[in-house]
């Protein structure tokens, strides 16, 4: 892909709402989620309604695995990257930094993990 | 009362479909609904887009508009990141134009749209949407308006993993079947549409939307794996078990695609206009290309080493390109693109090509590609070789890889690193052809047939038919021959307002700076419609 190309695709997903972690931290207040870490909340919230037609017997905490406890494939993680995306109402977070490391896609990720990344990208 | 029903049919052509239907075959008359509505009604054929591929086909039908302007080019797209390159999907916050399903309902119009690609998560408006090629696992959360999943589970016989999208099945379209590996992907497509027919019938009913747009995609994928025993060109003088308990299961489900058919034009009345047009055509495709592989023995990619882990021998195995990236100057990324991306360095010392180059770079590249010969007869193997600028212009065009191939039996290419780079398959399969279908019928629906239809022309064929204008920036028009003269003057065509933003909320920058009609393009087509006697002066 050239640079004119890759910064167009950048432009194309990048979305303006306003949203940022503020808001998500009101949001999650009125959902009855933890204020203390309403990051967290709103992600185990996002994974718990994904989950919740797949026959799955575990509960969903900020260790929980997404493949070893999830049971996630390929699909089901750019499938959450799209709700995370939706839930937080921006586009380009960047998501490749978290899932490839060293020219490698990551073998598994915690909720922990990708909490941490969104703390750093909102 | 439905007023327009619309039904895609993934990949239909009628290379098969006037088989089925003019009792040429074997098997006489295979799908004597269709061939009736073919006799009384509007056909032509429907060229798709520049790549004749799902994604960008589909959405430019949805949108009236060609690649360059809505931005869908692949299933797969990716970011280049210099040293590593990253891979997912598009979905439909790709898509920069808005959708005929939100047109028709900000204008006040019901809509049901089924199965449909690329409308995942579903783009904003107020009808029921259930997207095509989603897991069973995110249907739900994908669907709208909310409860529509509580609602069609409800439906006797519901299963959601029966209708949904299974990609790791789908994707070994392309790969050599045994014949049992065969029937067995064609019989998994039999309940598959049953499912969708059965949603179907209950949300006409339940609904009676004005327009009714549901998609049947297993013409596609049995066409992609049974193209030997469809095609009436490949019948062999004297076919053998295998062949025979093949094709009597291919046909099976063009008949029960015959009988969904039936019922729901039965349902949506006698006054409903329908229309069936699908994305692409079918041909057969008799050689692999191995690109990726031509493109390192011409010193534009390097590989990575062989993998050694049972991971990295995956990613080799996938089919999206597996490279040194700080060597790779060019390379095809997925099968589905046929195209070829030039990376061009960020900055001195970055991979890729300075910028400066990229003219020159870009001309020695299609030499090289053009210069690719079948080892037998010394034929091209590219038919053609398409510049961005050439077949993909407008707002998104930098998205397109910088040249899409053409190959001579319009085969995808491969991006593995096998050799030799051309073999010849060992059985005919399955590929696109640019030349799809259009059929029309029903009240006011002109018996004729039309030479050539372009897709971006069916959004406004479907407009126009639930009585609304024709947005003023869609690129198609309505074909020439499909409206009966009264039904001319009881509906004439109208030019109305540009469409809006894709979905609200998106940063001015984002939108097409083009998307106004300039004044000479407006009365361009205005005149083309006043020509074709659609419009009032």
């Amino acid at each position: 892909m050239t640079f004119e190309a890759r910064t167009s695709l950048q432009g194309v997903a990048r979305m303006t709402l306003g949203s940022d972690a503020t808001t998500i931290e009101r949001q999650a207040r009125s959902d009855g989620m933890p204020a203390n870490n309403p990051i967290e909340a709103a992600v185990v919230d996002v994974l718990r309604d994904m989950v919740s037609e797949w026959d799955l017997d575990r509960e969903i905490d900020s260790q929980s695995k997404l493949v070893g406890d999830l049971k996630f494939e390929s699909i089901d993680i750019i499938q959450l990257v799209v709700a995370l995306e939706e839930k937080f109402q921006r586009r380009n977070l960047g998501f490749s930094e978290l899932l490839m490391t060293d020219g490698r896609y990551v073998d598994d990720l915690s909720v922990n993990e990708i909490v941490a990344f969104l703390k750093r990208k909102l | 009362m439905v007023r327009t029903l619309f039904i895609g049919m993934d990949g239909a052509t009628f290379t098969v479909l006037d088989a089925l239907t003019d009792g040429s075959g074997p098997e006489g008359v295979v799908m004597p609904f269709l061939k009736g509505l073919m006799e009384k009604g509007f056909r032509a054929k429907l060229r798709s887009t520049a790549h004749p591929l799902t994604p960008p086909a589909w959405v430019s039908l949805m949108t009236g508009r060609t690649p360059g302007h809505h931005g869908v080019y692949d299933f797969v797209r990716f970011e280049d990141r210099g040293d590593e390159v990253f891979f997912t999907l598009y979905d439909a916050r790709d898509i920069r134009q808005e959708t005929i399903w939100s047109i028709a309902t900000r204008q006040q119009r019901r809509v049901v749209s089924l199965n449909f690609p690329m409308m995942a998560p579903p783009p904003p408006m107020s009808g029921s949407l259930i997207p095509g090629f989603v897991s069973w696992k995110h249907l739900r959360r994908n669907m709208t308006p909310d409860g529509l999943y509580e609602r069609v589970r409800q439906i006797p016989g519901f299963n959601p993993k029966d209708l949904a999208w299974d990609f790791e099945r789908e994707s070994k379209i392309g790969e050599e079947m045994t014949p049992d590996e065969l029937e067995a992907w064609i019989q998994h497509h039999l309940p598959r549409e049953q499912q969708w027919f059965r949603i179907a019938e209950t949300l006409m009913q339940e609904d009676q939307p004005d327009l009714f747009a549901i998609m049947f995609d297993g013409t596609d994928k049995i066409q992609h794996q049974a193209w030997h025993v469809l095609d009436p060109k490949l019948i062999p003088p004297q076919p053998g078990a295998d062949y025979l308990r093949l094709r009597r299961l291919v046909l099976s489900y063009f008949r029960q695609l015959d009988r969904y058919i039936e019922q729901l034009v039965s349902m949506a009345g006698p006054t409903a206009q329908v229309f069936f047009a699908s994305d692409h055509g079918f041909t057969g495709s008799t050689e692999v290309i191995r690109i990726n592989r031509y493109l390192g023995e011409k010193g534009y990619l390097e590989w990575k080493a062989a993998g050694k882990t049972d991971a990295e021998r995956r990613r080799e195995d996938s089919n999206f390109a597996y490279v040194d990236w700080s060597k790779t100057t060019a390379f095809c990324p997925t099968p589905s693109s046929n195209g070829i991306c030039i990376r061009v360095a960020q900055a001195p010392g970055e991979p890729g090509v300075p910028k400066s180059d990229y003219p020159a770079f870009r001309s020695k590249l299609i030499d090289d590609l053009k210069s690719l010969r079948c080892p037998e007869t010394n034929e091209p193997i590219i038919r053609d070789v398409l510049l961005r600028e050439d077949v993909f212009p407008g707002a998104a065009m930098g998205d397109a890889p910088d040249i899409t191939l053409v190959l001579r039996d319009y085969g995808f290419v491969s991006v593995r690193n096998r050799a030799p780079v051309v073999q010849p398959r060992p059985t005919v399969l399955g590929t696109h052809h640019p030349d799809g279908i259009f059929i029309g019928a029903g009240h006011g629906i002109h018996n004729s047939r039309a030479g050539m239809m372009s897709i971006i022309d069916v959004a406004p064929v479907l407009l126009h038919s639930l009585g609304l204008p024709v947005p003023s920036n869609f690129e198609g028009e309505m074909p020439l021959g499909l409206l009966t003269e009264e039904e001319q003057r009881r509906n004439p065509v109208r030019l109305g307002a540009p469409t809006l933003q894709a979905r609200p909320g998106r940063s001015a920058h984002e939108d097409d700076p083009a998307e106004e009609m300039s004044e000479k393009d407006r009365e361009k087509i205005l005149g083309q419609l006043r020509m074709l006697g659609y419009l009032e002066d």
